[in-house]
């Protein structure tokens, strides 16, 4: 198979077209990315979407049916011209979430085991030992046995391991999943500090978002074995491509069919507008209409079904003025609805509230206001907050126009 | 007993302090133990002072003698020497076969593999003294099966084979043990991290290198401990030699033991052997328990792979078939061929000929000869009573040692464990010193004590490993429903255990059901089992020995296919 795209020099690590089955399930379908060199690419997506089994085929830990898989312009996966790489060939460092730190040596003989194998001299290997130690804060630990290590310097020593022979490429699965919050937000941060002073280029599997968008320039976000979204982190946060991206970033979603599309919304609550976006007044279910921006290139047209996304910190909540009364009038020409509080769950500085409305629930999340269950409630959102997203939208357009904007 | 009583001037106090120790929860596993203590006690004691003790004009006198003369007589340094290259062998051989098969079948693509993983124990389950019977009707020299099978076909002369040798007694032994080191090996096999292998590869190393420095030192304390058991069993294993060494005059510890109690006998001799071979091997299994102390770390992680499926390419394959079905034919199958060969044949040249095909054999043995119907009936009645009775034992410790009191466990558990890996032949001898001026010599009784006593402890450790595995509330619960102590045990407990119950009183039965060492010094006339029975008709007959032998295997496949569908499971712990 034939790359598509022509080789940019800044690419290190490319991925065209990957698939792989177990038995009839279809862990990978068709998967291609890129990786700019020296940068970091977080692999996200819910359970069993296939990140894992990505990472490993990358590793050469297990073999694709299909595609074509480059590190560092050397080919170790080409389904149609038969090269497949060991593991050992590929010259990698891996971090896997259950540290696999071997419990029969000691500290510095599993930091040191890549550079043992590759023949490096004792003395070198002891040097360079010790200093990867010290970067990682385990400068004390040199000759202890790994299995005294609590989780979070077992942790370490892993990351250590796969630094260590300084590889261009470090993969990370799930790397810090394992560790407390405070542990993982300072690991995090020594990651970054590593990656500055030792330049290499990683793939950073996770299912948490927060920790995608911290570490990443870039963000792949999977679904059942393909690339639903690529960009920035930015991007993929602000402005979710498809559906199941605002769901798995937690948006509510509900459904809804276009009035109107148009350059501005027509409505008391908008801000400055960007030039490029485009506006459209959105039916729900029960007849209440609402702005939003739409999300996707292709607009879509008055009459089509869609799906309207709200971020939960983007609601407004207010007691409406008349209660009982006209909705418009209790919205003073704002852009929203008005619903009923059902429950409220206090989160410390904030609340967060499920409201009934029309055609299903809500989420939103507030500074504590004092409203009650029962309570009717005109909930607002500015338009260039509420995404509007068509279901049927090819992925392939989108996966598209986000590599070109990614790359 | 005077401060006792003054501490406790109270007397409601003291019949309240009374009345929780004879709680039956604390009393009826006790009894348990007490029991399984005195069981290794008795014949420990009675060896080592019969060992002491020399009979001259004026009666009994303590001296060392025994000693200085065993340790002066160059052959009881010719045993030892043989017992130790036996043993030696047969622990590396099994150890080398024991992982592979274990690697093959729980790592690779082999095909078959389940239904191999299955076959691989089925030697575990056979008799070691019919497996040696039926490998000399294999492989004798110049009469075997399988030498005339090669000069007649291929014209290859195998006459350098000879099964009675050292050498035979290696083979035959490593047949039977290699499922010991194959169980231990292949559990943390199975679990183990993927991880483990998967990050040295990532890193640089080849798969030889993996296997060499990651996945062999990590199941290193597993291959160590079934190395162990390997070593110490088959050094004190009697049938093997008797069938195959002691036709030579090859001497061995066992045998020795053996020789040394037949007429004209010389107690002192044996017990003098048997106390020293019983130092050595408790010395060996506080090794081993100090060993596996500091290196039993955890190689299987919360949230791990399963361990991938190598593809093994045609060669592979071709190799991995190779070695399994060397294994199931030398330990399952070509034993069982040749037995039921010889069992059907009025005369037994070394070759199968259709013209002596008999059924007489069975006809005498089942129906003509009262010694093996005795025989026959002896041994299921003891395998019978003998397993239920180490169950039981096997639940009171297991129960003591997991709900009892925390403080003397730890002790208790190593005197519990200690006849493991004492030689049943010294074992009997101890039984035999003890009871020989008792009304209980010669009787069945004696010969279900030295059983019950030689092998509680493997019942004891597969129940006390899934009390481990159960929680305490569901039986706290059950008290503070209302329930009794006993309905606890009958209602909770039990039915919690059962697996195991029926995986330990199966395992009984078979050792029971084949088991020669202790039986062969402990037997009088009417007293005699299957094993023994084959030991007096192997100086008679071919066909009466292979067709008795092949009744005791149908009674041991029996138990394995229970044993199957009962999906119990030997734990190992
Ligand atoms: N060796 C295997 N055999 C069969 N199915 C497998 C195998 N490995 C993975 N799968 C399946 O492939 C799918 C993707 O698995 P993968 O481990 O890549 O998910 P993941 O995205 O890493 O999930 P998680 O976040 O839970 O780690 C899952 O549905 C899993 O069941
Ligand atoms: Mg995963």
């Amino acid at each position: 198979m034939e790359p598509p795209v022509s080789p940019s020099p800044s690419h290190f690590v490319r991925i065209e077209g990957l698939k792989k089955r177990f038995g009839d399930f279809v862990a990978l379908n068709g998967v291609s990315f890129d990786v700019d060199d020296g940068s970091t690419l977080a692999l996200l997506g819910p359970s069993g979407c296939g990140k894992t089994t990505m990472l490993r085929c990358i590793a050469g830990l297990e073999t694709a049916e299909e595609g074509y898989i480059e590190i560092g312009g050397k080919v170790v996966f080409d389904s149609s011209s038969r090269v497949n790489l060991m593991p050992e060939q590929r010259e990698l460092g891996i971090v896997f979430q259950s540290y696999a730190v071997w419990p029969h040596m000691t500290v510095a003989e599993n930091v040191g085991f890549p550079l043992k194998v590759r023949r490096t001299p004792k003395a070198e290997i002891r040097e360079r030992v010790t200093r990867i130690l010290k970067l990682v804060g385990l400068g004390d630990w040199y000759d202890r046995p790994a299995t005294q290590l609590s989780g979070g310097q077992q942790q370490r020593v892993a990351l250590a391991r796969a630094l260590v022979h300084e590889p261009r490429l470090v993969l990370f699965d799930e790397a810090l999943s394992n560790l407390d919050a405070q542990l993982r937000e300072q690991m995090r941060m020594e990651l970054k500090i590593l990656q500055d002073r030792l330049n290499f280029t990683a793939i950073y599997v996770t299912h948490d978002q927060a920790e995608a968008f911290a570490l990443a320039e870039h963000v792949v976000v999977m679904n059942r074995g393909h690339i639903e979204t690529v960009g920035l982190p930015r991007d993929v946060f602000h402005r979710p491509q498809t559906p199941f991206v605002a769901r798995f970033l937690g948006l509510n979603v509900h459904s809804g069919t276009v009035l109107s599309v148009g350059r501005v919304p027509d409505v008391a609550n908008h801000e400055p507008l960007d030039a490029d976006d485009v506006y459209a007044q959105v039916r729900l279910p029960d007849g209440e209409t609402l702005w939003g921006r739409i999300g996707q290139d292709s607009p879509p047209r008055p009459g089509d079904d869609v799906l309207v996304c709200l971020r939960r910190e983007h609601l407004g909540l207010s007691a409406p003025s008349v209660s009982g009364g006209i909705a418009t009038q209790a919205l003073a020409g704002r852009n929203g609805f008005i619903g009923t509080i059902r429950a409220s769950s206090f989160l410390g500085l904030t609340e967060e509230y499920v409201i009934d409305v029309s055609g299903g629930e809500l989420r939103a999340i507030q500074p504590v206001s004092g409203l009650d269950a029962g309570d009717p409630v005109a909930v607002t959102v500015r338009p260039c907050d509420c995404i509007i997203l068509s279901e049927h939208r090819t992925l392939k357009a989108t996966q598209r126009a986000d590599l070109k904007k990614a790359g | 007993m005077a401060t006792d009583a003054m501490a406790h001037s109270d007397p409601s106090g003291r019949t309240a302090r009374r009345s929780r120790f004879w709680r039956p929860q604390v009393i009826v596993p006790l009894v348990g133990v007490v029991i399984g203590i005195l069981l290794i006690i008795g014949p420990f004691l009675a060896t080592l002072i019969r060992s002491v003790l020399v009979w001259g004009e004026e009666g009994a006198a303590v001296s060392a003698a025994n000693f200085t003369s065993l340790l002066s007589d160059p052959h009881f340094y010719q045993a030892i020497g043989n017992t130790l290259i036996c043993s030696t062998g047969a622990m590396v051989l099994s150890c080398l076969l024991g992982f592979s098969l274990a690697w093959v079948v729980s790592r690779t693509d082999m095909p078959g593999r389940g239904w191999f993983e299955i076959a691989n124990l089925i030697p575990f389950f056979l008799s070691p003294y019919v497996g040696a019977i039926a490998w000399t009707y294999l492989c004798a020299p110049n009469s075997g099966l399988i030498q005339n099978f090669f000069s007649d076909t291929f014209g290859i002369s195998l006459a350098f084979l000879d099964i009675y040798s050292l050498g035979g007694a290696i083979w035959v032994l490593t047949l039977f043990y290699t499922p010991y080191v194959y169980l231990f090996v292949i559990a943390p096999l199975r679990r183990m991290d993927a991880a483990l292998e998967d990050a040295a590869r990532v890193h640089g190393a080849s798969f030889g290198y993996t296997m060499r420095h990651i996945v062999i030192p990590l199941v290193m304390p597993a291959i160590l401990s079934g190395a162990l058991i390997v070593f110490v069993t088959s050094a004190g294993l009697f049938d093997i030699p008797l069938a195959l060494l002691s036709p030579r005059g090859i001497r061995t510890m066992p045998t020795e033991i053996y020789s040394a109690v037949q007429y004209p006998a010389d107690f002192g001799r044996a017990a003098a052997f048997g106390v020293l071979a019983m130092i050595v091997t408790v010395i060996f299994t506080l090794m081993q328990r100090r060993y596996l102390g500091r290196r039993n770390y955890d190689i299987v992680s919360g949230k791990g792979y399963r361990p991938r499926v190598i593809q093994l390419r045609p060669a592979g394959r071709v190799a991995a078939l190779t070695l399994e079905i060397v294994y199931i034919g030398s330990g399952v199958v070509l034993p069982i061929i040749a037995l039921l060969m010889v069992s059907f044949s009025s005369i037994w040249t070394g070759r199968f000929n259709s013209n002596f095909l008999t059924m007489e054999n069975y006809n005498y043995v089942l129906f003509g000869y009262d010694l093996t119907q005795r025989a026959i009936v002896n041994s299921i009645q003891l395998a019978l009573v003998g397993a239920t009775v180490g169950v039981v034992l096997a639940v009171l410790q297991g129960y003591f040692l997991n709900r009892g009191p925390a403080r003397w466990r730890a002790w208790i558990d190593a005197a519990l464990s200690l006849p493991l890996g004492i030689p049943g032949i010294i074992l009997g001898l101890g039984f035999l010193i003890l009871a020989i001026r008792t009304p209980l010599y010669s009787t069945l009784a004696i010969v279900l004590i030295a059983y019950v006593a030689r092998f509680f402890p493997f019942a004891t450790r597969t129940v006390s490993s899934m009390f481990l595995a159960i929680n305490p509330e569901l039986e706290q619960s059950a008290r503070s429903s209302g329930a009794s102590w006993g309905q606890t045990m009958r209602l909770v407990l039990l039915p919690l255990l059962k697996p195991s119950l029926v995986a330990a009183w199966l395992m009984l039965f078979v050792i029971f059901i084949r088991e020669l060492g202790a039986t062969i010094l402990l037997y009088a006339q009417g007293t005699e089992t299957i094993s023994v029975a084959l030991v007096l008709l192997s100086e008679r007959s071919f066909g009466y020995v292979a067709a008795l032998a092949v009744i005791q295997l149908c009674l041991l496949l029996g138990a394995f296919v229970v044993f199957r569908l009962s999906r119990a499971s030997l734990a190992q712990s």
